[in-house]
């Protein structure tokens, strides 16, 4: 090697570890990702992006219109002479506030990255979920783009048993070039998972089961040969070879309702709103300590809140931040399935979103109605935590402008937190994003 | 007067000679499928999962199938088969993955072993999926006429125009599965070797997509 071509090298490598981070060195086994929809559009004024002032539309959570005995951090502070509204949280290490509905998750808040002022541009469920989820507005009521989670398991989680769970989760599969073992394995409860997965004792064994799957396996590999598209019976040839891992042996059992309460007695399964989505916080637990995902998505909900029923909604968010709490704690105490010493939480990566936020003022019927604007939560070793990015406007809680984006000064909007999220993965967000910059500040 | 005769006094046109017919040429027609398998809409797959069943009403279905924790209840199996869920604004699920397999799975075997029962063990008159009296141990040829019904009644076409491999494949699946249970109770050899073949038939990729 002549000094040109060793001088080369030198400079080349000192470039390439001055561009990557050191954490960025990619290990598609090490990542775990958890999505949560808190769904049916969360008031961000209890939480997040914290009001207690009447001003312009702006009329906050009071003890006119709010039932406060259940919420843990409420402290009552005047707000005229009959009303009394909440104290806003404001822990001195941070610059970030904090309403009463943050719950558990408050003792959390050195590790919390908050975005507010999410310019979402609809106030529709289906299209601020989608949205959300995968930085595209609906057309024609579908999806017109991957989903975050459907990204991630395709690029990091293929090789997977189950690469993305959705429960209850808008997961959408939508692209030609995507690897198709990432199609999300959808379902409307945890407790499905293990239904679908048992099978009775009594006419088949196990033994038969192989049989039978051989047989289908060589079937499907068979047309795929004779097809002109091969890839739809390949994908299901693969899909028939994991089923001798998924059905009727142990993660059958440890998938049970019964079994996952057991394991996870910490989370609240009798919770007066959330207490289904609590069970899929526990499948997330195990499913990752079995290293047998690599993302699962599921919804926290009942937020939907237009009319008396809003009394409750500052409820049922602390129920929501105390399971998200409880999922963080687990997550600390247990260890990573592949990489000796560390624990869950440091390989594992949670966003929370909603569809969007309510209005800031109180309708006629006593509660919220739907509002564009909206605030997103991530948890994870790679974004800063305890910082704020975004903000709204002091009078109409509608986004303000955040920072100058490749298009000009503006908010910022779902896709740029999702090309985030990717970018801090090594994932090229074009790939999966049409719109959105990565925000820097977000990041570590 | 003599101007417009004169006018009108046109020339005759003369007959061309015949000639042949130009010969016809064969169009070339593109038959090639444009559109990839698709998976059946899952409204789909119950409909047609009920009338195997015998065209019951989906509860009826639901307290046949149950029993031996074949079966629970249509609604924990809803979205994992890929219907749409309006209540959450969930669309429905159009490619299959690994666990709606193992759903179809599930749903296959609690199917074809009370369909084994209902036909083959009870050999009640009113047969709903295995139409034909099964020889006891049968020959290639034999299993071949009972699996025809069968491969018609999931998969839509005489199994003659399947790849000719299938009839010995899935014979060896019968043998491999009645020489793996000698026992007699809840089913006979053949009645558990007959529901295999059914329960395989009717998780088949040609079942599940069109």
């Amino acid at each position: 090697m002549n000094r040109r071509t060793a001088l080369k090298c030198l400079g080349g490598s000192i470039a390439t570890l001055a561009m990557r981070p050191l954490w960025a060195a990619p290990r598609a086994g090490d990542d775990y990702f958890i999505f949560i929809h808190a769904s049916g559009g969360w008031d961000v004024t209890l939480w997040a992006d914290p009001r207690n002032e009447r001003a312009g539309l702006i009329e906050p959570a009071s003890t006119d219109n709010t039932d406060i005995a259940p919420l843990a951090r409420w402290k009552s502070v005047a707000l005229d002479a009959d009303t009394s509204t909440f104290e806003i949280l404001a822990p001195s290490n941070t610059q970030q506030r904090f309403g009463p509905a943050i719950g558990d998750l408050y003792d959390l808040r050195d590790r919390l990255t908050i975005i507010n002022g999410l310019a979402m541009n609809t106030v529709s469920h289906p299209d601020g979920t989608t949205y959300s989820a995968t930085g595209r507005h609906l057309a024609g009521g579908r999806a017109v783009a991957t989903s975050i989670d459907v990204a991630i398991a395709n690029e990091r989680g293929a090789e997977q048993l189950l690469p993305a769970v959705a429960v209850q989760f808008p997961s959408a599969f939508v692209g030609e070039r995507l690897d198709r073992r990432a199609i999300p394995l959808r379902v409307g409860s945890a407790a499905t998972l293990a239904k679908s997965l048992s099978r009775s004792d009594a006419y088949f064994d196990t033994d038969d089961r192989a049989a039978i799957t051989a047989v289908l396996t060589g079937e499907s590999t068979q047309l795929a040969k004779h097809s002109v598209f091969p890839e739809v019976y390949e994908r299901i040839a693969s899909q028939h070879g994991a089923q001798p891992k998924l059905i009727g042996g142990e993660l059958e059992r440890a998938f049970r309702p019964k079994q996952l309460q057991d394991a996870y007695p910490q989370f609240d399964y009798k919770a007066r709103n959330l207490g289904a989505g609590s069970l899929a916080a526990a499948f997330a637990v195990e499913a990752i300590r079995r290293n047998v995902v690599r993302c699962v998505g599921f919804a926290l909900g009942g937020l939907d809140t237009h009319n008396q029923n809003y009394k409750q909604h500052a409820h049922t968010l602390q129920e929501l931040f105390d399971t998200i709490a409880t999922l963080v704690h687990l997550l600390d105490a247990t260890p990573h399935p592949t990489r000796n010493g560390d624990k869950l939480a440091d390989r594992t990566h949670i966003l929370v979103f909603s569809d969007f936020c309510r209005t800031p003022q109180i309708n006629l019927a006593g509660g919220r109605d739907h509002y564009p604007n909206n605030s997103a939560l991530v948890i994870s070793p790679r974004f800063r935590g305890g910082i704020t990015f975004g903000k709204t406007d002091a009078e109409q809680l509608l986004p303000a402008d955040a920072k100058r984006f490749a298009d000009g000064v503006r908010p910022i909007s779902p896709p740029d937190l999702l090309a985030t999220f990717l970018h801090a993965f090594d994932i090229e967000p074009r790939a999966y994003l049409r719109d959105g910059d990565v925000v820097p500040e977000l990041l570590r | 007067m003599i101007v417009i005769v004169a006018a009108c006094a046109g020339r005759r046109i003369a007959p061309s000679a015949p000639e042949p017919l130009p010969e016809a040429r064969e169009r070339s027609v593109d038959t090639s499928p444009k559109a990839r398998p698709r998976m059946i809409p899952a409204e789909v797959y119950l409909r047609a999962y009920m009338t195997w069943f015998g065209g019951l009403a989906p509860l009826e279905v639901q307290n046949r199938a149950r029993g031996k924790q074949l079966f629970d209840a249509w609604d924990d199996y809803l979205a994992a088969l890929g219907l749409p869920d309006y209540r959450l604004d969930l669309p429905r699920q159009n490619q299959t993955n690994s666990l709606m397999l193992a759903t179809f799975g599930r749903l296959g075997e609690a199917l074809c072993v009370r369909a084994a029962e209902h036909d083959l063990h009870k050999a009640s008159s009113d047969k709903v999926v295995f139409a034909f009296e099964p020889p006891p141990n049968p020959s290639q040829q034999q299993f071949a006429i009972g699996f025809d019904i069968l491969h018609r009644t999931f998969l839509g076409y005489p199994v003659d125009l399947a790849p000719a491999d299938r009839v010995p494949r899935f014979y060896a699946l019968y043998r491999q599965i009645a020489a793996h249970h000698p026992r007699k109770q809840p089913l006979t050899a053949d009645e558990t070797a007959w529901a295999a073949v059914c329960a395989a038939l009717v998780q088949h990729p040609e079942t599940e997509l069109y």
